[in-house]
């Protein structure tokens, strides 16, 4: 994949962009803007990436890093970005990114791991379509299980088969994680 | 947090000279209520108001440092 953004012609409206923005938000935290990181090439290769430190990088790491994906979403979207080039420019903190990877790369194995053994899919909370990707990718050698995404919108999660069988109809899938929970039948 | 919401609005939309951005102080809650030209209520609001909910997190976030809850009203 060829680089399509790069430091020096996407760098400085970025720049201009979020230094206002943290400064308006009153966060405190600096940034720098650096070639993509490829230290996880199987699962992400970003033109670009911006790394935050400082003090408030705790509140930008806060529920799932809600706070640096807003940034990010709002910064690609300020560049105008099509949805499909979103994984090109990355956020991070405190190595956020390579750590989800491999929590999300571990899971996905470990779901797979339970769906041999009992025979029965699992479905993994909701969760974006970046991620939704590592799960994908991370089973993709897994050849008694298969993966795919279920849901639309927010709730749109990866669901995880046994490698034969048929993908259950959208309403029984969100049970299928009911079940999971371990809750009653309503 | 009135120049938040207006600099991130000016940045997504197409005609920056229609944004606008009212404040409305309540006791507990601030409320900012931004409009924007027509043709660009899809660019704040995103893809299934994803844009909406990061630009919501943001404000949120901002608000937590001053110890008071922004609310934010895309007007229609």
């Amino acid at each position: 994949m060829s680089s399509k953004y790069s430091v020096a012609t996407t760098g400085p409206k970025i720049e201009e962009f979020l230094r206002n923005l943290l400064a308006c938000a009153g966060f405190d935290v600096s940034f720098t803007i650096e070639p993509g990181d490829t230290s996880n090439p199987d699962f992400e290769t970003p033109d670009l990436t911006v790394k935050f430190s400082g003090e408030d990088v705790e509140l930008l790491l806060a529920n799932r890093a809600e706070l640096l994906l807003s940034l990010e979403l709002v910064t690609q979207e300020m560049l105008r970005m099509h949805s499909d080039d979103h994984s090109r420019i990355s956020f991070d903190a405190n190595d956020y990114r390579a750590l989800r990877i491999e929590e999300l790369r571990l899971s996905a194995l470990a779901a797979a791991e339970r769906v041999k053994a009992t025979g029965s899919p699992f479905r993994f909370n909701p969760m974006n379509s970046r991620e939704r990707r590592v799960i994908h990718i991370a089973l993709r050698n897994e050849h008694e299980v298969r993966s795919e995404s279920t849901g639309s919108g927010p709730q749109r999660g990866v669901i995880v088969y046994p490698a034969g069988m048929p993908s259950l109809p959208e309403s029984a899938a969100a049970l299928a994680r009911f079940e999971r929970r371990g809750g009653r039948r309503r | 947090m009135k120049q938040l919401i207006e600099d991130i609005a000016k940045a997504l939309v197409d005609v920056p000279d229609e944004v606008s951005v009212k404040t409305l102080e309540g006791e507990q809650t601030t409320v900012l209520e931004l409009k924007v030209a027509p043709g660009d209520l899809g660019k704040v609001i995103g893809k299934q108001g994803r844009t909406a909910r990061s630009i919501r997190t943001i404000l949120g976030a901002a608000g937590m440092k001053l110890n008071r809850r922004f609310t934010l009203e895309i007007l229609e």
